[in-house]
């Protein structure tokens, strides 16, 4: 594994995440409680043996950055292990903001012919998977290929979103769509590429080629031996509100295949600036928690059920959440009830509050692509008033105050900005 | 800012204390779901500012050097800041185990000198409170004191155990020690020693040369009163919550304290942190409650499973409480598993016990039972309050299956 340099493009927008990117890049989304996206690859790239790692960052990167740190919380510093975040620079043109994948790619070669390495793993940020790159590398020189894909199968209505590819019975790709509305096949590109040094350099440098699934890999495919190395474990991608909720639900979920623990994610979990650490969960005499995942930091007075809560989440007596995910440092008033909602960092829901009830066939008017499926999504450091009913399909902007409110409700599907 | 060194004595283990002890010194012991005590001292320090510390350990030091990691999860790595164990060494002339605390600290004199601080503050590894030293280190500056004490107050049943000191009447925050007796047999006054000095060196470095030429070397017993009359030395009062572990029933009460509405332990506040490596307690995952799982009055880490009823109890990372187990007013340490439909009262569980299915431990009233670091308990077995297993005792170690009170296991 030494030999091969891992490429982590991290520069996802991630847009239909709506307010959970309004601050931060998509990877660095919290997820699982204690998790940020970004953890699961990372991770994945440290349990293989991988020692030399380069995140390619470009929107929104400081909390990315912070997280990442030094990345000793993944074991990736030291003298022969390290990782490095590589932002935008100025090229030969004034500044040259990453056009592509490829294009990003392009601009860091200088990183990836710093050593004599053989292969180039290219790695999305964007995923919820465990997965052992060994044998994927392995398959790789075996197939002695220029080009292998990760591939995984997908729901036929999911493939607009994925690079889709046939192969044949040697697993070679023989057809290849980028996110085609009627795709030929449900195999979808888990957006992990393993190229042969040589083969990405040349063609990165004599073409202008700015996106993989794209250009580069339609061009490999006439020119090169393509693979695809199919994965069969648990992967999701959490592009959208309804996967996100659903991929961290499945941590609840016995059998569902996602066990983060035990295939070993780690995360770095003092960038959180606290002064102590946080301390374990607390319940009183009147709690209740049921199918839930409880981070430490928590205090629970109220009930949660079948909800993640992250680290520092206080639910006040009386207050109950249900079937939500509820971030770092909020906190759910006397009497509060939440249900089906996404509720960013250092939220307050004010006392006697109801969020996320109502009719979820309306969908949310300025988003209806991103917030359908009876989701309400709350953004950090929101604040909501007292007695306020706030629908489902609802958007709360971030960092709204309870003066904002010019009715103490929300419609269903209606969108409050600051 | 006065120039500090700190020494932490942090080496001994405690006989009352029983198989809790058996395999590490009590200052490592875990407390409060997440927490070893050594973790208090440590963290008053880092918030008062004194970051260079000698700790002296001499009993089984593996899991406190482990901890401790020179001082990184206190920040207490950098230039001029240490935390670095000291263990006993052999001298030049015989192998010199530390024969009390004050020959503990006298056999790293020339580790003192090395660092010639201004002010030498001694501390004991094994209570659970929040002190800011900076605030005893000003009232011994502005006294001018040669030997500080720190003392609280406990109560009348209990305070024999403790040294006691005669504080002179007037000042609020402390003022001249008149008398002091190590554990006396008669009340001397209500005020207990904390095993808190502020030491100005010479003075601290003297008594420590005289003590060394005599039979008995502790702080309380010897260096104090030999001190008393010839020095000037002050009692310091000190007003917040002290929270003491020297017996089983302490620690689990000590404990219990960080459960209910008003707790007098406020970890945030006193921003205790811990080595989060330790363990790998950081890479623990949510705690994952299951569909029929109760849980009230409890304090609990990352990391466990809960499938049963758990009540008034304190859970470490990783433990398990299956289908159908009740577990109440109880402490299970690290990575405990709690078999179906088990029940465990009153207990105390040290890391990776396994009590079998259907094992009943412990009982509502009585005597805590204590089960040993790594003990695997059989299916169907019942423990009585007050029984104690030993560490690593498996299922060959019981010849029955029900044990009463005050039998052990081993």
């Amino acid at each position: 594994m030494r030999r091969v340099v891992a490429l982590l493009l991290a520069g996802g927008v991630g847009s239909r995440l709506n307010v959970l990117v309004q601050y931060r890049a998509k990877p660095a989304v919290p997820f699982g409680g204690i998790y940020r996206i970004i953890d699961f690859t990372l991770s994945n790239i440290a349990n293989c043996g991988l020692t030399r790692v380069a995140v390619l960052t470009q929107y929104k990167p400081l909390s990315l950055m912070g997280h990442i740190g030094d990345g000793s919380a993944w074991d990736l510093s030291g003298r022969t292990r390290g990782i490095s975040i590589l932002p935008p620079k100025t090229g030969e043109k004034d500044w040259d903001w990453y056009k592509g994948t490829a294009d990003a790619v392009r601009q860091n070669l200088g990183f990836v012919l710093s050593r004599s390495y053989k292969e180039v793993l290219i790695l999305s940020g964007d995923h919820i998977y465990c997965m052992d790159y060994g044998p994927l590398i392995r398959f790789h020189r075996d197939h002695a290929a220029q080009v292998t894909i990760g591939m995984i199968p997908v729901a036929w209505d999911e493939t607009r979103h994925f690079g889709t590819a046939t192969l044949d019975d040697s697993k070679r790709v023989v057809d290849w769509e980028e996110k085609s509305l009627h795709a030929r096949s449900n195999l979808a590109s888990m957006g992990i590429y393993v190229f042969d040094r040589e083969y990405l350099v040349a063609t990165l440098e004599e073409t202008r080629d700015e996106d993989f699934g794209k250009q580069i890999i339609p061009r490999a495919l006439g020119e090169a031996k393509v693979y695809g190395y199919p994965f069969d474990g648990y992967w999701r991608d959490v592009g959208t509100i309804q996967a996100y909720w659903d991929a961290n639900m499945d941590l609840l979920r016995p059998g569902s295949g996602l066990y983060p623990e035990a295939c070993g994610i780690r995360t770095n979990q003092v960038a959180d600036d606290l002064p102590y650490d946080r301390p374990p969960i607390k319940t009183g005499g009147t709690a209740r928690l049921i199918s839930s995942a409880v981070s430490a930091g928590c205090v629970v007075w109220g009930s949660a059920e079948n909800s993640v809560l992250s680290p520092g989440v206080v639910i006040e007596r009386g207050a109950s959440v249900k079937d939500s995910i509820i971030m770092h440092d909020s906190v759910i008033g006397k009497g509060a009830y939440v249900e089906r909602s996404i509720i960013d960092k250092e939220v307050l829901v004010g006392e006697d509050s109801v969020v996320g009830v109502g009719d979820s066939g309306i969908v949310n008017a300025r988003f209806p692509d991103h917030v359908y499926t009876g989701l309400t999504l709350v953004g950090k450091k929101a604040r909501i008033p007292t007695q306020c009913r706030i629908g489902t399909n609802c958007i709360v902007y971030p960092d709204v105050l309870e003066k904002d409110f010019l009715a103490p409700w929300l419609k269903d599907g209606e969108t409050l900005e600051k | 800012m006065k120039n500090v060194l700190a020494m932490i004595l942090a080496g001994g283990r405690v006989d009352e204390l029983d198989v809790l002890t058996f395999l590490r010194p009590k200052s490592v012991l875990p407390f409060g779901g997440l927490y070893r005590i050594i973790d208090f001292p440590m963290s008053n320090l880092m918030r008062s500012g004194i970051e260079r510390v000698g700790i002296l350990s001499q009993y089984r030091p593996f899991f406190l050097i482990n901890h401790i990691a020179n001082g990184q999860p206190w920040d207490m790595i950098g230039r001029n800041r240490f935390a670095v164990i000291l263990p006993p060494f052999k001298g030049r002339e015989a192998s010199d185990w530390y024969k009390g605390t004050a020959d503990a600290v006298y056999q790293n004199i020339e580790f003192i000198r090395m660092y010639n601080p201004d002010l030498v503050l001694i501390l004991s590894g094994d209570h659970i409170y929040s002190m800011d030293y900076q605030e005893v280190i000003d009232f011994h500056l502005e006294k001018k004191a040669d030997l500080t004490v720190a003392f609280t107050t406990v109560p009348r049943e209990g305070a024999h155990r403790f040294g006691q000191g005669l504080i002179e009447d007037g000042g609020t925050r402390g003022g001249k020690l008149l008398g002091y007796t190590e554990k006396p047999k008669k009340r001397l006054s209500d005020w207990a020693s904390l095993t808190i000095y502020v030491f100005n060196p010479t003075v601290l470095l003297e008594a420590l040369t005289d003590n060394a030429k005599k039979e008995s070397h502790e702080f309380g017993k010897d260096i104090i009163p030999s001190l008393l009359g010839n020095s000037k030395i002050y009692g310091y009062k000190h007003l917040g919550y002290w929270g003491y572990t020297r017996s089983l029933e302490e620690y689990w009460r000590t404990n219990m304290d960080l459960l209910g509405d008003a707790t007098p332990i406020d970890l945030r506040s006193w921003q205790i942190r811990t080595n989060l490596a330790n363990r790998e307690i950081q890479d623990r995952q949510p705690t994952i409650m299951g569909p029929s799982s109760t849980i009230d009055n409890c304090l609990f880490y990352s990391g466990c499973t809960i499938k049963g009823k758990v009540s008034r109890s304190i859970l470490f990372p990783g433990v398990v409480v299956e289908e159908g187990a009740v577990v109440e007013d109880s402490i299970l340490l690290f990575d405990t598993v709690v078999g179906r439909e088990a029940r465990v009262s009153r207990a105390i569980a040290d890391m990776g016990v396994k009590f079998g299915h259907r094992t009943t431990i412990g009982d509502r009233d009585g005597e805590l039972t204590v089960v040993g670091m790594d003990a695997s308990i059989p299916e169907g077995s019942r423990l009585h309050q007050g029984v104690t297993v030993y560490p690593k005792v498996g299922a060959r170690g019981f010849s029955k299956t029900e044990y009463t009170a005050g039998e052990i296991i081993r």
